[in-house]
């Protein structure tokens, strides 16, 4: 176990660092460059020029490569070009705004996606399952960005039950008290964090009514159920528990989709975390932050497969004892 | 099993409880609010957000908003929106002014202005503030606006000396446009070459009617008025920019009644949009922006060699009179812009409708073609010369609905007289940086101007500009002389506005460009508030005289920090 995981994290840690000299070299080779002004206004060249010097961009490509890779290791991921401040603390203010994000639509997507497919394989073939998978291809065949833009056009604009964009209402939010603030910010999560919850769930709900079906099927379901056991017994309690085990695996697949799913849900609500970020100093041609971004999400997309084969390795012995 | 007597509630009766549980909540939570007149907040909705508020390193529209109510300039440009001489420009930081001679400029401070930490603002304030903006290191890009300013100097704590290079008729708007006043007891102990990166950037102090409260990335900026501003108290008491990623978003806001303001509404969608939002009022104003077709005249790539289709002003003429640049506009624009008689935005005085320009007239355009030698082809209809086909490629940025709009609209005008278009849809990164390498065929660019034709002209369409904006490479010594001739300003208003026109008519003669739309533009505010005064160079200069009286105010005015 200990040689499988010294192995992994060492593969991790590759990953990172090809995410990382992939992004920094085509950065550099795509076409666009910095420091050009948002808006169509004349700019003065030596202006550019200076600023070029001043990043080291009118060095050649090795040597920005082997001083950023120099300055990454000494935990400094350089200044923004288009910020005017260390990319760290832009970073460090976006990521738990994407964190508490995609952690909230994992919880909608996993609870809502396990309760859906466990009902559906209940009544397979029924008019509830029929109903709720033409509902559920429905939804994962949505791209996220609509459905995010439909949401907000119906609970926010229309109905104004929820807030169309933003983290907390920048008016009233200092002046409440704690439990109001936590409100505040549960309500303005309420619309993005569905909208990828939603979106997730349905791809959860399919693929969980599949892996019960397939239990449901095996001799000891049976024999569980010629025992005279209650099906809602049988279902929760012996099938569902086995039929658990591939779902550990989405747990990986999942983070992935979250992370990119964000940064158009984040642009749709306004929401200010890594994927705007990073989405915004892609147009910008704002190389630190976009390779600094690249890096962070590389690496939580590493730790979360890591995760997913740590959790299944703990809930399957096979894994472990190199059975499987 | 269900239980008989179970209480069922439907999924929208809960979603409605719990949204209703949370606004009780935070409603709850509000205590006594602000009551009288000088309440109110505004929330302004805003596509984009601050670079930095170190007024030398301002970019973006909204950093020049958010700067205009920190920092003060010695004078401020008057609602005429007049740039030659000063008759027109209104005190701020100086309570007067006078020549010692043609080229010295001295300005007396008002001795009651104060920065925000308490200081006096004084003349060494003004000359450190020259020095700053002229400073490499710093590398502001207004330097180039404050070149003919050769030195400030402080005579006494409240009165500084410009003195001018040479002498020209906007000496005054170099002086007090470009240079915003810094505190020079908080920035010198910063090395310039980390100006860009100072905290000051993210959190000033500044002389302005509104002082700074706080700064979130991605999420908002909030001031607060200056109660003891020495031009007199604003009446908003806190104002807050919302940012969002794009126009669209900033717009859905402003529709959802969580925002109370918007500088441009853009395309006439949006307009429409809003229009039929009762909360809101539209204030139009007159727009920095024009858009045209441009033509290289240097070879794709290669700036040494004419451009085989646009090196020949005879073929550009006629690819000018092939256009109907009123039916483009219409359907557009509709009614929010107006065909420009050059490259000028709506907002320079010298706008002139009587400027003489090539008439839309293709059947002369197809007889100027088959004349040059461009006869149609047997299959396809589309001209040939020797072998070579009239045909050429349209840059637009992604970004642009309306420059994608237009490229579509001229690619069928074209068409209609033999001449095949291609369009090259670049993200607005790859457009610029094409654009000034001269790596294109023809752009649709706009230029966001200066409130000054002057400098504006100079740089984008005169020899000066060659290498930098002026991404045609027009170069007709004849038109240079004409723009440097009204950029002296001989003769008074009246004579230059003449001769801005004649050069104007002569780059319309070249025909380098087809001069598509100078845009109106539409700002939204929520009709609480009243006294709302927009000057066209800057739209939030005023705001400190908006208000919203006692009986308007709603709950998010009211609210106290």
């Amino acid at each position: 176990m200990t040689a499988w995981l010294v192995r992994r994290v060492a593969a991790a840690i590759a990953i990172v660092w090809a995410v990382v000299t992939v992004t920094f070299v085509l950065l550099h080779l795509a076409p666009g460059t910095p420091f050009l002004p948002a808006a169509e206004t004349p700019v003065d060249p030596a202006v550019l020029q200076r600023l070029r010097s001043q990043f080291g961009l009118d060095r050649p490509l090795p040597e920005q490569y082997a001083r950023y890779l120099r300055e990454i290791a000494r935990g400094n991921l350089g200044e923004s070009f288009a910020l005017h401040r260390p990319v760290a603390d832009a970073l460090a203010e976006a990521l738990p705004n994407t964190l508490t994000l995609a952690g909230a639509a994992l919880c909608i997507e996993f609870v809502l996606g396990l309760a859906l497919g466990v009902y559906q394989a209940a009544r397979a073939r029924r008019l509830g399952d029929l109903a709720l998978g033409n509902a559920t291809l429905f939804l994962y065949s949505v791209p996220t960005f609509w459905m995010g833009l439909l949401l907000l056009l119906v609970f926010g604009q229309w109905l104004r039950w929820f807030p169309v964009g933003g983290v907390v209402d920048v008016v009233t939010h200092e002046s409440l008290p704690w439990a109001g603030r936590v409100a505040d910010r549960l309500w303005h999560l309420a619309l993005p964090a569905g909208t990828l919850g939603l979106v997730g769930a349905a791809g959860t709900a399919r693929f969980e009514r599949a892996a019960m079906l397939e239990v449901l099927g095996q001799d000891y379901i049976r024999t569980a159920r010629a025992k005279g056991l209650p099906e809602r017994r049988v279902v929760l309690g012996h099938a569902l528990r086995n039929a658990l085990l591939p779902f550990v695996t989405l747990f990986g697949l999942a983070f992935p989709f979250l992370l990119t799913g964000a940064v158009l849900v984040e642009t749709v609500f306004a929401w200010p975390g890594m994927g705007r970020l990073a989405a915004e100093a892609i147009f910008r041609r704002d190389y630190p932050v976009v390779t600094a971004a690249a890096m962070l999400a590389g690496g939580m997309v590493v730790l979360g497969s890591l995760l997913a084969d740590l959790l299944y390795a703990a809930a399957d012995p096979r894994i472990r004892t190199g059975d499987g | 099993m269900r239980a008989p007597h179970a209480v069922r509630t439907s999924p929208s009766a809960t979603v409605r409880l719990a949204v209703l549980g949370v606004l009780l909540l935070v409603a709850c939570a509000r205590r006594e609010g602000c009551t009288g007149d000088y309440c109110g907040t505004l929330v302004i909705a805003t596509a984009g957000e601050p670079q930095s508020l170190l007024p030398p390193l301002l970019t973006a529209a909204v950093d020049q908003a958010v700067s205009d109510q920190l920092f003060l300039r010695l004078a401020d440009i008057g609602r005429s929106t007049n740039t030659v001489g000063d008759e027109d420009f209104q005190p701020q930081l100086a309570e007067r002014w006078e020549w010692a001679d043609s080229v010295t400029l001295v300005f007396h401070l008002d001795p009651r202005a104060r920065w925000q930490d308490g200081r006096a603002v004084t003349a060494t304030d003004v000359a450190f503030s020259f020095d700053a903006y002229n400073d490499p290191a710093v590398n502001s890009p207004f330097r180039a606006g404050v070149r003919a300013i050769s030195a400030v100097t402080a005579r006494d704590s409240l009165t500084a000396v410009f003195r001018f290079r040479k002498r020209y008729p906007e000496m005054f708007f170099d002086a007090v446009f470009h240079l915003r006043v810094l505190p020079a007891h908080l920035l010198r102990p910063i090395p310039r070459d980390q100006w860009s990166s100072a905290a000051f950037g993210r959190k000033p102090v500044g002389d302005g009617p509104y002082r700074f409260v706080s700064w979130k990335a991605g999420e908002q900026l909030e001031l607060a008025a200056d109660s003891t501003f020495f031009l007199g108290r604003p009446h908003l008491r806190r104002v807050i920019w919302r940012f969002t990623p794009d126009l669209q978003v900033a717009v859905t806001q402003l529709v959802a009644d969580q925002a109370d303001a918007i500088e441009v509404l853009g395309p006439p969608d949006n307009v429409k949009r809003v229009r039929a939002v009762p909360q809101l009022t539209l204030y139009p104003y007159r727009g920095a922006t024009y858009g045209y077709l441009g033509f290289n005249l240097a070879a794709n790539g290669d700036s040494s060699r004419p451009h085989p289709l646009f090196g020949d002003r005879e073929l550009r003429r006629a690819l000018v009179m092939a256009v109907d640049r009123e039916r483009l506009l219409q359907n557009v624009w509709g009614d929010a812009a107006k065909v420009p008689p050059g490259p000028e935005p709506q907002l320079w005085w010298i706008w002139d409708p009587e400027t003489r320009v090539l008439p839309h007239d293709t059947a002369q355009a197809s007889r100027l073609l088959t004349r040059l030698g461009w006869r149609p082809s047997d299959h396809d209809g589309v001209r040939e010369r020797r072998g070579n086909r009239l045909a050429f490629r349209i840059m637009v940025p992604t970004t642009s609905a309306i420059r994608r709009q237009y490229a579509r609209l001229l690619q069928e005008q074209y068409r209609a007289i033999g001449a095949e278009v291609e369009l090259d849809e670049v993200e607005p990164s790859v457009f610029l940086q094409r654009a000034s390498a001269g790596r294109f065929d023809a752009l649709i660019a706009a230029w966001n101007a200066d409130p000054t034709p002057a400098s504006s002209i100079a740089q984008t369409w005169t020899r000066e500009g060659v290498g930098r904006s002026n991404y045609l490479r027009y170069l007709n010594p004849a038109f240079d002389g004409l723009v440097e001739r009204a950029s002296s300003g001989k003769g008074g208003r009246a004579a230059t506005q003449r001769a801005w026109r004649q050069a104007i008519e002569l780059l319309n003669q070249d025909a380098p460009a087809v001069f598509l739309y100078a845009s109106e533009n539409v700002a939204a505010v929520h009709r609480r508030v009243a006294d709302v005064t927009i000057r066209p160079d800057s739209w939030l200069a005023l705001l400190r005289t908006w208000r919203i009286p006692a009986e308007r105010l709603i709950d998010r005015d009211r609210v106290e920090r």
